[in-house]
């Protein structure tokens, strides 16, 4: 039997798996969930009985941490297998609602917050002594190009992380701008939601949107758009950094200093798409290291093995039928047991499942989670 | 113009308020006012209509105990034949808004929906309405005609008692034929226990401001007095005081109902998200900068443990 | 089992912070701000016609009144499960009241052999709520508007259940072929990807213009209606909540009676 191009086997290598179970070993959400990967990537083989794969709910809690793939002897990527399951219930029109409706507005609204496009920059008004922010116009030249990501444009929450980086952007002479209502979602969630054509949609539209403009290069605010734009995109010919590595050579080169003090034990927690996806490790510990007053801490459980705080891979849009505590929960109370003020975080989901994740453990009083974004604003 | 219709609504044995909204806003636009009740065997309604309207005409016939459209439209487009009058208000209701269209269409008279201010301009109507969900009004006018129908919004107007003593009219049911197109076979409450909070028309949602699993009777009974049904953040729903299905948020559920009252709800945007097509807000909550307050109508600044025991009580007191 | 869904392209402006601009002509809005998606409940009839479909076979036919962009939620709606569509343009069409509109409506559908034109129950934009009773009324059928439940009965009749106030269902029979105005949260509609959206612009979408109509410049638009809508106002209305002082009693009181007032006690 030959194995035909577009087919499971093929396009995962499936045959390269030797059933190790390291994926499933570490993979973190088999606390709370039935999901096992290795499994998965063993029954995947058998085409015939791909659409039952597809209907099991589990397919739908991996949060695409990458742990299974940094674990692979072999080097496959087994969460790789689920979103393929997922993309064939979306091809079917076949998947929860508030999927449904994220992926909708994804197209409709350039964002999967079903927010209005028009609103896309209401958040840089009025920034403590930053007169205007810089919207690049058609064939402007900038050293840097700035992608928001769509929860830093819309969610109170969040929106300070980008009135932040602004500052610190200006505070530094950075040479930069940004892209205006235009600007679109990045198309991560799009992709790990199983929809893959809306992906290639936006890696299309994205890449020529940034090429409008004479710049060097592309710098993200989330880790999940820096991701996708780095490794996922086809068609786009820019140096992708996230915000951390930008900042860190800044402070690195001199152009940025922190003069102000935060005197506080500070925890860092790994984003997975920063760091297990991208390794990018040191940046942001760097960063930390260099605000006065911060005293840091590591997790047991930090870098290449950090905990998943469950908020990628589509996550955000579709809850596991588990009613067993989040990772978030056991994240924050492993932060607690260190003694830790604060959980320091590079990522807009990271922040929101975290600080979930404090109140329902009543910890809100004691610990805060912040954005490093959020206390260079302070330090600045 | 010489007289104003206004059609009487019931259903199942109760005459609607919306019928008495309509008379008072009736009898203030001037002309005569007439109540034209469809029913069987309730001279009760058209003894309370007398008190509002200056002539109450009645038809009792079996085959107007439930609201059937094609029947419904076939009497009245034969009574407004006759009669002529000037104006035809009705409510814009469940069966109202069913009806108009369809019977202006067959009489050939300028109609609109869903109206919630009316004047008079000599014998013509000019109605304002809403467009784009609330966001804008506007402003309609008619072509000439000798008679226009207008659907009026429920609580547009309130009722208020006239004091009229209007003749009642028991007049020949003007539809002698058997209606077979259409048959009503009977009214379905909405299943007990199956709670569904995306069809809710009233939710009280919970936050984790009640603290503790043991305040949540308390949330409950405000629920049960309002005929509510309780929803929740995603933290209460985390710790288990309420079903996943009972979540309101991007992961959850996206709800609309008519009032959302959301008590110890901080207003995170991801539960907002959920909840910001609703038509009434009101928050209750301690912190006056909770965001939950950015998108609600009403807000009450304060211990949610004072506020909602006295509003239970309140309520009840206004149930009666 | 033949059924047409029509359905309309609005403006999405369901988000509070979706602002609704008058232009300068005062009896329009501003557009260029807007998202345009398929009309929430006429989604929903799409939705349901396609069940239908599947469970009793027949064709599902798209109709829709709008610009060539509007193409898009046709495409949408013929990637789940439409089977061809009818577009009406021209600009004849512009300012067509309910009655127009259903005028318009009824020159594509009067040649189709239906058993059930469906709509959804109102339109985000201007909310009228009258289009599928109005257009009912012109083919000469009966209809059922705020339509929750369909249940087939026999070949000629279904059982419907209309929403009315409070969640009550008003269960009936009704003789095909008639129009369904159909409420949303009827069903759970499917998602159409990407790619079925692009596939669905190889089935056809037929374009018809004034003359395809049949119909004259005076039964359209502002000639062929019987209201006019003469100017769009903004409302007045508070930014911010208004919160309710004093103590736990008076605001209890104040709240109470508000909701009192709005009928939802």
């Amino acid at each position: 039997m030959g194995i035909e191009e577009g087919t499971f086997v093929k396009k995962y290598d499936l045959l390269g798996c030797i059933q190790c179970g390291r994926c499933t070993g570490g993979c973190p959400v088999t606390v709370r969930t039935p999901l096992n990967v290795r499994k998965f990537v063993y029954e995947a083989l058998n085409e015939e009985i791909l659409e039952e794969l597809a209907d099991k709910p589990e397919i739908w809690d991996c949060t695409t941490c990458n742990t299974c793939a940094l674990r692979c002897p072999k080097g496959l990527e087994p969460f790789e297998v689920l979103i393929g399951l997922r993309s064939m219930k979306a091809e079917e029109g076949n998947i929860e609602p508030t999927a449904r409706d994220a992926l909708e507005s994804m197209f409709n609204n350039g964002n999967p917050w079903g927010k209005p496009a028009a609103k896309r920059c209401d958040w840089m008004d009025g920034i403590d002594g930053v007169e205007k922010v810089r919207i690049l116009e058609e064939g402007e030249k900038a050293d840097v190009l700035i992608h928001v990501c769509c929860t830093a444009c819309y969610d109170p929450r969040i929106i300070p992380l980008a009135r932040n980086l602004v500052r610190v952007l200006e505070k530094a002479g950075v040479d930069y701008g940004f892209i205006g209502t235009e600007e679109k979602h990045c198309g991560s969630e799009a992709r790990r939601l199983g929809e893959e054509g809306l992906f290639e949609y936006f890696d299309e539209e994205n890449s020529e949107l940034f090429s409008r403009f004479d710049v060097n290069r592309l710098v993200t605010l989330s880790p999940h758009c820096f991701n996708t734009f780095k490794n996922e995109y086809q068609n786009l010919n820019l140096p992708v950094m996230h915000y951390t590595q930008l900042i860190a050579e800044m402070i690195e080169s001199g152009s940025l200093e922190l003069p102000g003090e935060i005197a506080t034990q500070v925890v860092y927690h790994d984003p997975c798409y920063l760091g297990k996806k991208n390794l990018v490790f040191d940046e942001p510990r760097y960063i930390l290291g260099k605000i006065k007053g911060v005293e840091l801490a590591e997790f047991f459980r930090s870098k290449e093995r950090s905990l998943c705080c469950e908020g990628g891979g589509g996550k955000m849009w579709v809850e596991s039928q588990s009613k067993a505590p989040r990772l978030a929960e056991t994240r924050v109370l492993d932060a607690q047991a260190l003694g830790a003020k604060t959980i320091a975080v590079a990522c807009p989901f990271c922040l929101l499942t975290l600080e979930d994740a404090l109140k329902v453990k009543g910890l809100e009083e004691e610990m805060r989670v912040a954005d490093i974004l959020e206390l260079l604003g302070e330090a600045i | 113009m010489n007289e104003i219709f206004v059609l009487a609504e019931h259903r199942q044995g109760e005459l609607r308020e919306v019928s008495l909204e309509l008379l008072t806003l009736a009898s203030k636009l001037g002309p005569k006012v007439t109540a034209v009740l469809l029913g069987s065997g309730v001279d009760e309604f058209a003894n309370k209509l007398a008190s509002y309207a200056d002539r109450v005409l009645y038809v009792d016939d079996s085959m107007y105990a439930n609201y059937v459209c094609s029947a419904y439209q076939a009497a009245l487009s034969e009574l407004i034949k006759k009669e002529k009058p000037g104006l035809v208000l009705i409510g814009n209701t469940g069966q109202g808004s069913d009806l108009i269209p369809s019977l202006a269409v067959e009489l050939g008279c300028p109609f609109t929906t869903d109206v919630i201010s009316l004047t008079l301009e000599g014998d013509k109507p000019v109605a304002v309405r809403q467009f784009y969900g609330g966001k804008i009004n506007g402003t309609i006018e008619f072509k000439d005609a000798e008679t226009y129908l207008i659907g009026v919004r429920e609580a547009a107007v309130p009722a208020e008692e006239l004091g009229k003593s209007g003749e009642i009219q028991k007049i020949e049911n003007p539809i002698t034929t058997e209606i077979t197109v259409q048959k009503f076979l009977e009214y379905v409450e909405a299943a007990v226990g199956e709670v569904d909070i995306t069809q809710s028309a009233m939710l009280v949602a919970v936050g984790r401001g009640i603290r503790e699993d043991k305040n949540m009777p308390m949330m409950e009974e405000l629920a049960q007095v309002l005929g509510a049904d309780l929803a929740g953040s995603r933290a209460v729903v985390d710790a288990g005081w309420l079903p996943p299905d009972r979540q309101v948020g991007i992961s959850g559920k996206t709800v609309k109902p008519k009032l959302y009252l959301a008590v110890g709800i901080s207003g995170a945007f991801q539960h907002v998200t959920g909840m910001k097509g609703s038509e009434l807000v009101v928050a209750i909550n301690k912190d006056p900068d909770a965001p939950i307050f950015q998108y609600a109508d009403y807000g009450i600044v304060d211990d949610l443990f004072k506020v909602v025991p006295a509003l239970i009580e309140k309520i009840k007191e206004l149930k009666g | 089992m033949n059924i047409v869904v029509c359905v309309k392209q609005v403006p999405d402006t369901s988000d509070p912070d979706t602002e609704v601009h008058i232009d300068s002509t005062g009896r329009g809005v501003d557009q260029s701000k807007f998202s345009f998606v398929i009309n929430e409940a006429d989604n929903y009839g799409v939705e349901e016609a396609i069940l239908l479909k599947e469970k009793h076979g027949g064709e599902v036919v798209i109709v829709s009144i709008g610009p060539e962009a509007a193409n898009q939620v046709i495409r949408m709606a013929l990637a789940k499960g439409g089977d061809r569509a009818i577009r009406l343009e021209d600009e004849a069409f512009a300012f067509s009241d309910v009655y127009a509109t259903a005028k318009i409506l009824q020159s594509a559908i009067k040649d189709i052999e239906f058993d059930v034109v469906m709509t959804g129950c109102m339109a985000s934009d201007d909310g009228y709520a009258a289009t599928g009773q109005t257009l009912a009324q012109l083919l000469g059928v009966p209809h059922a508007a705020y339509v929750k439940s369909v249940e087939v009965i026999d070949e000629k009749t279904l059982k419907v259940g209309r929403e009315l106030e409070g969640g009550l269902l008003e269960m009936s029979e009704i003789k095909m072929p008639c129009v369904l105005t159909i409420q949303t949260g009827i069903n759970e509609p499917r998602y159409a990807s990407f790619k079925g959206i692009r596939e669905a612009s190889k089935k056809e979408i037929k374009i018809m213009d004034l003359a395809a109509t049949g119909l004259s410049s005076d039964e359209v638009g502002e000639n062929g209606s019987l209201s006019v809508l003469k100017g769009y106002s903004m409302p007045e209305v508070g930014e911010l909540a208004e919160i309710l002082e004093g103590d736990a009693s008076e605001t209890s009181t104040k709240l109470a009676t508000i909701l009192k007032e709005k009928g939802l006690v």
